[in-house]
C-alpha cells in the first residue's frame, strides 16, 4: 500500500518576514488518511494551501521546497498549470461551511461549473452526476437541492454541498482543512463518517488538517504534529497519542480536556447547608416570530420554552446544546438584556422586572458578561486599562488615582502585567484578551458572570490556563458562573452542575457527574457519544448517533434528588 | 417577490405624499405673499391680486388648498403654469424624455467607467492601476458639475471642435453625459473597488479557486456577482443625486429638459410650475428608487427569499 502520491520536501513558506512555514517535509501515501494538527499560527493550514496555490497573493511567498505528486513539483507549476490538478486530482473542503458557498449562485451552478469548466462535461451530463453526489453525501431532494441557494441550508448541510462539490471530481487528494470545526458536535460526527465512507468507496487519500485531538484519533492513519511552523513529530496516530516523545506533543495532549477526566479538576461543590441562591430563572418563554409584511405572524421558533432553573453563590451551572438550542438566549435573558414572553428572572429574591433606572444600573453591576469572542468584544480603539475601567467609570466607583490602582489590581488578579496597561487590544493574544475580558467582567465587583463560550476560540493550552483562572477567580470571590459551552470536556472541568437544552428547552439538569456519566435523556447521550476522543482505540460509537424513537421532550421529573430529566 | 414589490411601491407612494405635503406648504414658506411676488410686478390692483388668490384658491384655509391640491392631482391636473398658461403636466411631459436621455446616458457613463474602474482597482489592489483609479476618483468627486461641464465644452467644443456646444440631437448629448455621468463615477468607483475588495477576501472565492475556475471566471461569476449586491443598493441614492445634477447640467449645456425648466419657473416665480416640477422629480426618484430595490432583490436570492 505504501505508493508514495503526495511527497512534500523541505517547504518553506514567508509571510513577509516571518516564516508561517519552515523546512516542513511529509509523505502521504495512496489511500491513507494523515492527520496536520497544530495550534493556531503553527502552518498547519498554509502548508497545505501553498501545495495548491492558494496562499493570499503577494502576501504570502514560498520560499524553497518541493512538493512532488504525480512527477511533477507542484511548487514549480503556473496557476493554469496548476489548475489542472487543483480542483481536479487534488481537492479541497474549508472550514466555515457558512461563508464557503458563493451566496448569490444556485447550489446547483456552484456544484457543476467545475465539472463543466475543468472535465469538460455537458451540463445534463453535470447537473446528473451532482445530483448523484448530492445523494451520495446523504441530502435529501437532490434536484430540489440544485435550484437552491446557501443561505437555504443548515452549517451541516452546506458542509455537505461542499464535500460532495470536491468528491465529484474524484480527486487522488482530499484536504480538509479543520472541515468539522464549525459544527455542532453531532453533526461533526456524520461529516466524519461520511468523509470515511467516501475515503472507503472511492479510495483517495486524505489530508486532515484539525486542532483536534479527538478527530485526529478519530480519523487519522498518521498524524504530523505541527509548531510554530515545524514539524514536531510525526507517526502513527496511535504511536504518538499513547506514547507522545516531543515534549511539546506531550504538552499538546495533557491539556486537552476529556471527557471523564476533568472531575479532578473541579473545585469542590459547596455545602448544600449554605447554598444562597444568586439566580432563579422561573419559566422562562421567548419565541421569535416570522411575520409577513401585515405584522401577520406567519411561524414562530420556540427559542425559550419553560426554562428554570437556579445558580447559588459559588457554583457553576453549565447550559449546553448544540446551535439554536436556546443557550445564548437564555444568558441573555437572565442578565435582562432581552424582553421575555413570560417567566421571572430573580436576582438575589427579587424580580428583575421591579428593578428601574438606578436600581437596575445597581443590580446590573452584580451581573457581568464574558464574550466568545475575545477578538470582536474589545472595541480596537480602547487601552487595555480604559476598557477594564469603563465599568468602574460607568458605574461611577472609582476615578483618579483610585480608578488606576483598581484597575492595576484587576490586571494583576487576571495574570497581566502593569506594564499591560497601556497597550491596545490588537497587541495582546487571545489568550490575553479573554484575560482582558474577565479582568473588565470583574471590576465591578459581580455576584455572578455569563460566560458565553470563553473558551471556544482559544486553542486547548490557552483554554487550560482560562479555565484556572476562572476557577481560581470563583474560589476566592465566591462568584457564580453561569457557563455556557458546547464543549463537554470543557464543562466537566468547571462546572458543579449541568443543563442540557435542547430546541428551546431543558431537556436534563442535574451534578455532572450524573449528567455527563449516567445520562438518562437520549440527547445526552446522543451529544456525549459524539464528542471524538484522542485515543484511537476509542472510536465512536456510531450506533448511540443513531437515535432514531421521538425524543422526550416533556416536563422535568426527578430521577435522582437533584437529577431532572425530560420525559 | 410580490410581497417585496408591494412594499417597495408602498414605500414610494408614501414619499409622494410627503412630497405633496411639502409642495403644497411651500407656498406657505415662502416669505412674503405669493401672489404679490408673482403678479405684483404688472402694476396690479389689489382687487385683481385678490382675484388671483380666489383663482388659485389660495383665499382658503391650508388644509382646504391641500385637498383642492390632492384632488386635482387624483384627476392629474397640476394647474397651469402662470408664464405661458399652459397645463403644468402638458410642459412637464414635454421635457420629460430630454431629461430622462440624459440622466439614463449618464447613468450608463457612470455604471460603465466607474464600476469598471472600480472593478479594476480591486483586483489590481496595491498596483499602480489601483493608485491611478482612485486618484482620478478623487478628482472627479472634488470637480463641480459646472466646471467639469465647463472645461469639456471648452476642449471638445470650442479648441477641438468635435462636438457641438448645444443642440437637441445624440451628439450633443455626450458632453452634458459625461459631466453628468463622470461624477457619479468617480463616486461609484470608490464604492466599488471597497465592495470588491471585500469580496476577494471572501471565503468563497477561495473555494471557487480551489475548484480549478480560471481567474477571469472567478471574477466575473463569483466575485462581480456578490460585489454587485451592496453597490446596487447604493445606486438609488446615486441616482437622486444624478437627477439633481441635472438640473446644474442642463443649464450648462442649454439641455433643453426638466433642469433647464425649473430653474426659469424659479426665475420667473412660476409658483405652479415650480410645484409640479418638485413632484414629478420625487416621482421620478420615488421609482427609481423602487426600481433599484428590484433589481438587488434580482441580485441577492437571500432578499429575494426574504425570511
Amino acid at each position: 500500500m505504501t505508493e508514495i502520491l503526495l511527497d512534500v520536501r523541505d517547504l518553506t513558506v514567508a509571510f513577509g518576514t516571518s516564516r508561517a512555514v519552515e523546512g516542513l517535509s511529509y509523505q502521504l501515501a495512496r489511500g491513507e488518511t494523515l492527520a496536520v494538527v497544530g495550534e493556531s499560527g503553527s502552518g498547519k493550514s498554509v502548508s497545505s494551501l501553498a501545495l495548491l496555490g492558494l496562499l493570499p497573493p503577494r502576501a504570502a511567498q514560498v520560499l524553497s521546497g518541493q512538493a512532488m505528486f504525480g512527477g511533477t513539483d507542484l511548487l514549480s507549476l503556473n496557476d493554469a498549470e496548476l489548475r489542472r490538478i487543483r480542483g481536479r486530482r487534488i481537492s479541497m473542503i474549508f472550514q466555515e461551511p457558512m461563508t464557503s458557498l458563493t451566496p448569490v449562485l444556485r447550489l446547483g451552478q456552484q456544484l457543476t461549473e467545475g465539472l463543466i469548466v475543468q472535465e469538460g462535461l455537458s451540463a445534463r451530463v453535470a447537473h446528473s452526476r451532482a445530483c448523484e453526489m448530492l445523494e451520495r453525501v446523504g441530502l435529501d431532494a437532490p434536484e430540489r437541492r440544485m435550484r437552491q441557494y446557501p443561505h437555504q441550508l443548515s452549517g451541516g448541510q452546506r458542509q455537505r454541498v461542499m464535500i460532495a462539490m470536491a468528491m465529484l471530481v474524484q480527486p487522488e487528494i482530499l484536504i480538509a482543512d479543520e472541515a468539522t470545526t464549525a459544527l455542532d458536535v453531532t453533526v461533526q460526527g456524520q461529516i466524519l463518517d461520511l468523509i470515511r465512507d467516501l475515503q472507503a468507496e472511492f479510495g483517495m487519500s486524505v489530508l486532515m488538517i484539525t486542532h483536534d485531538m479527538g478527530v485526529v484519533a478519530e480519523m487519522g492513519d498518521r498524524v504530523l504534529v505541527m509548531h510554530r511552523g515545524q514539524k514536531v513529530e510525526d507517526g502513527h496516530v496511535s504511536d504518538v497519542l499513547a506514547r507522545p516523545r516531543a515534549p511539546y506533543t506531550q504538552g499538546l495532549l495533557e491539556a486537552v480536556p476529556r471527557l471523564g477526566a476533568g472531575a479532578a479538576l473541579r473545585s469542590a461543590p459547596r455545602d448544600t447547608a449554605e447554598r444562597r441562591v444568586i439566580l432563579r430563572a422561573d419559566g422562562l418563554r421567548k419565541s421569535f416570530a416570522r411575520r409577513n409584511w401585515l405584522g401577520k405572524t406567519q411561524a414562530e421558533t420556540h427559542a425559550l420554552d419553560d426554562v428554570s432553573f437556579d445558580l447559588c453563590a459559588g457554583e457553576t451551572l453549565a447550559l449546553v446544546g448544540e446551535s439554536g438550542s436556546g443557550k445564548s438566549t437564555t444568558g441573555r435573558a437572565v442578565l435582562g438584556l432581552m424582553p421575555l414572553d413570560a417567566g421571572r428572572v430573580m436576582i438575589e429574591g427579587r424580580d428583575l422586572r421591579d428593578f428601574s433606572g438606578s436600581a437596575l444600573r445597581q443590580a446590573r453591576r452584580h451581573m457581568q458578561m464574558i464574550f466568545q469572542d475575545p477578538f470582536a468584544s474589545l472595541n480596537p480603539r480602547l487601552s487595555a486599562a480604559r476598557l477594564v475601567g469603563e465599568p468602574l467609570v460607568i458605574h461611577g466607583l472609582a476615578r483618579g488615582q483610585e480608578l488606576t490602582d483598581r484597575v492595576a489590581d484587576l490586571f494583576r488578579r487576571v495574570g497581566l502585567d502593569h506594564g499591560h496597561m497601556t497597550r491596545y487590544p490588537h497587541e495582546f493574544s487571545g489568550g490575553q484578551r479573554q484575560r482582558l475580558s474577565i479582568a473588565r467582567a470583574l471590576a465591578t465587583g459581580p455576584r455572578f458572570i455569563v460566560a458565553d463560550e470563553p473558551t471556544s476560540a482559544l486553542d486547548v493550552s490557552i483554554q487550560a490556563q482560562i479555565l484556572d483562572l476562572m476557577r481560581g477567580l470563583q474560589q476566592d470571590l465566591g462568584l457564580a458562573y453561569l457557563f455556557i459551552s458546547h464543549d463537554l470536556a470543557v464543562v466537566e472541568r468547571l462546572a458543579h452542575r449541568v443543563a442540557v437544552m435542547r430546541a428551546g428547552r431543558i431537556v436534563e439538569l442535574g451534578p455532572t457527574d450524573q449528567v455527563l456519566h449516567a445520562a438518562r435523556h437520549p440527547y445526552t447521550q446522543q451529544l456525549i457519544a459524539a464528542v471524538p476522543v484522542p485515543d484511537p482505540a476509542l472510536r465512536r460509537n456510531r450506533s448511540a448517533l443513531a437515535y432514531d424513537g421521538e425524543m422526550p421532550m416533556g416536563p422535568l421529573t426527578h430521577v435522582a434528588p437533584d437529577h431532572l430529566v425530560a420525559q | 417577490m410580490l410581497v417585496f414589490l408591494a412594499q417597495r411601491l408602498f414605500a414610494a407612494l408614501i414619499t409622494i405624499w410627503i412630497a405633496t405635503i411639502a409642495v403644497t406648504l411651500l407656498i406657505h414658506l415662502v416669505p412674503g405673499d405669493p401672489v404679490r411676488i408673482m403678479f405684483g410686478g404688472f402694476q396690479t390692483t389689489e382687487a385683481e391680486l385678490e382675484a388671483i388668490r380666489t383663482r388659485l384658491g389660495l383665499d382658503q384655509p391650508i388644509w382646504r388648498q391641500y385637498l383642492m391640491f390632492l384632488g386635482r392631482l387624483a384627476e392629474g391636473d397640476l394647474g397651469r403654469s402662470i408664464v405661458g398658461n399652459q397645463p403644468v403636466l402638458d410642459i412637464l411631459l414635454e421635457r420629460l424624455p430630454a431629461t430622462l436621455a440624459l440622466t439614463l446616458a449618464s447613468l450608463a457613463v457612470a455604471i460603465v467607467v466607474g464600476m469598471g474602474l472600480g472593478f479594476l482597482a480591486a483586483v489590481k489592489r496595491g498596483t499602480w492601476i489601483d493608485s491611478t483609479a482612485m486618484i482620478l476618483a478623487i478628482v472627479g468627486v472634488s470637480m463641480p458639475h459646472f466646471w467639469l461641464g465647463l472645461l469639456l465644452l471648452f476642449l471638445f467644443s470650442v479648441t477641438l471642435g468635435w462636438l457641438p456646444v448645444a443642440g437637441g440631437d445624440w451628439r450633443s448629448l455626450i458632453l452634458p453625459a459625461l459631466t453628468l455621468g463622470l461624477a457619479t463615477a468617480a463616486v461609484l468607483a470608490r464604492m466599488t473597488r471597497s465592495a470588491m475588495i471585500d469580496v476577494l477576501d471572501q471565503d468563497f472565492v477561495r473555494t471557487a479557486r480551489a475548484k480549478g475556475l480560471p481567474g477571469t471566471l472567478v471574477l466575473s461569476r463569483h466575485v462581480l456577482r456578490s460585489g454587485l449586491v451592496p453597490i446596487s443598493a447604493m445606486l438609488g441614492m446615486q441616482f437622486a443625486y444624478l437627477m439633481g445634477g441635472a438640473i446644474v447640467v442642463e443649464n450648462v449645456f442649454a439641455w433643453n429638459g426638466l433642469g433647464r425648466l425649473a430653474i426659469q419657473a424659479v426665475l420667473a416665480r412660476d409658483y405652479p410650475l415650480i410645484q409640479g416640477f418638485i413632484l414629478f422629480f420625487a416621482t421620478i426618484v420615488a421609482l427609481a428608487s423602487v426600481v433599484i430595490d428590484l433589481l438587488y432583490a434580482v441580485l441577492d436570492p437571500r432578499i429575494r427569499y426574504a425570511k
